[in-house]
């Protein structure tokens, strides 16, 4: 049997705590409760978060940041715990959850490099959280039938 | 074996790990909640500057073209002026949430408002027709309810390709002449006072919205809070002097 990566659960928790609170900045940047609102030609979140891509089925991106990062990090840090780190379904939820993060993180990047034509550094940084999350849920996936080492768990 | 070396490196935590992972996690929850809560209070810069009015063309004729829209007496101790931009959501949020704090002010006589557009035409596509739609509202003696209407319900106009039947449908809403609105919008009626409005921003050296002169004093994006201070420390600085 193989055992679960317990610190790279850490790794994904302390992570999506991170995208957690970007997650929640831009979402009451959104709702215009924040004081860095200002407007000027160089500002990329305005003109990102004002753009129609800014909600995704009637429902703002942001929120939708706050409550996938708030999943991940509940399921990671749980999978880290003594009585969850067994668990069956943490792994699996973990890779599935960074795999729509990461996908989903992509096709905003997309949309803010060739569709919107800005940028909004928090966003970034969010994209970049996924796609570190992302490298790092591929441990949990069953190593290759005769294998090469498993190099996401070489710190572990 | 090499199944065997992942299993070992991915034993439990030991404690010193645990230690570790929960000081990193209190550690992002403190930054993160300190950097919110930083956000929220600031709420705006509270930086202040004078604003240098020297070194223009010919002041007077961009003056005279850059007409302001008015809400407040003339001989009013202090004078509020905004920069502001109908696309712009920290306009909305000041617009909205923001200057309804001068109301009190300027009832008793101790404020006037005056607002000047500066549409960011390279960042917001609709930015500069709001701005004439507001003009077009002010023809006919309607321009706060427009203006605010206008910022009520700028996530659904800004987001579409062709803002224009959004502004008529806006004016038809708040009981304007619909018709005589709509054809005033469909011209070039006031683009030169706009134009104006927005050349007298750059000539000043305002480059974001909103951006609030007191007096004197230049503030961006300003809370209610540190506008009404420096509202108050100017009427206090005018019934002093």
């Amino acid at each position: 049997m193989r055992r679960p990566p317990v610190r790279l659960r850490m790794a994904v928790a302390a992570l999506s705590l991170v995208g957690l609170f970007v997650s929640v900045y831009l979402l009451l940047n959104d709702l215009g409760l924040t004081g860095l609102a200002a407007c000027s030609p160089g500002g990329g979140c305005d003109i990102v978060q004002s753009s129609p891509y800014s909600s995704f089925l009637g429902v703002p991106v942001a929120l939708l940041g706050v409550l996938g990062y708030l999943v991940l990090f509940a399921v990671a840090f749980l999978g880290s715990q003594p009585r969850g780190v067994g668990a069956d379904w943490v792994g699996p939820s973990i890779v599935a959850l960074a795999t729509v993060a990461f996908v989903f993180s992509a096709y905003l990047t997309a949309l803010e490099a060739w569709v919107i034509r800005a940028w909004c550094p928090y966003c970034v940084v969010s994209a970049v959280l996924a796609t570190l999350i992302f490298a790092l849920s591929l441990a949990e996936l069953p190593p290759l039938r005769g294998g090469s080492p498993d190099e996401s768990d070489a710190h572990g | 074996m090499e199944v065997g070396l992942a299993n070992q490196n991915a034993a439990p935590a030991s404690g010193g790990g645990t230690k570790l992972f929960y000081i990193v996690l209190g550690a992002i929850a403190l930054g993160g909640l300190a950097s919110i809560a930083y956000t929220l209070g600031a709420s705006g810069s509270t930086a202040t500057e004078p604003v240098d009015l020297s070194g223009l063309d010919d002041p007077r004729e961009l003056y005279e073209l850059a007409v302001a829209v008015k809400t407040g007496p003339d001989d009013a101790p202090v004078k509020v002026v905004e920069f502001a931009d109908y696309q712009c959501g920290g306009c909305r949020t000041f617009a909205l949430g923001v200057v309804p704090a001068l109301d009190e002010y300027i009832e008793r006589g101790e404020v006037q408002f005056v607002y000047y557009d500066f549409p960011l035409v390279s960042i917001h596509a609709h930015a500069f027709l709001a701005a004439r739609a507001g003009r077009c509202a002010e023809e006919q003696g309607r321009f706060w309810d427009y203006h605010k209407a206008l910022f009520r319900n700028q996530a659904t106009w800004a987001r579409k390709q062709d803002a224009a039947p959004d502004f008529v449908d806006l004016a038809a809403a708040e009981g304007l002449d619909v018709s005589s609105f709509a054809a005033c919008l469909r011209s070039d009626a006031h683009a030169d006072v706009v134009s104006a409005n927005r050349a007298l921003a750059e000539q000043i050296g305002i480059r974001s919205t909103p951006t609030v002169i007191v007096n004197n004093r230049r503030l961006v994006a300003p809370s209610a809070r540190a506008l009404e201070d420096v509202v108050q420390a100017e009427l206090d600085a005018a019934a002093g002097g």
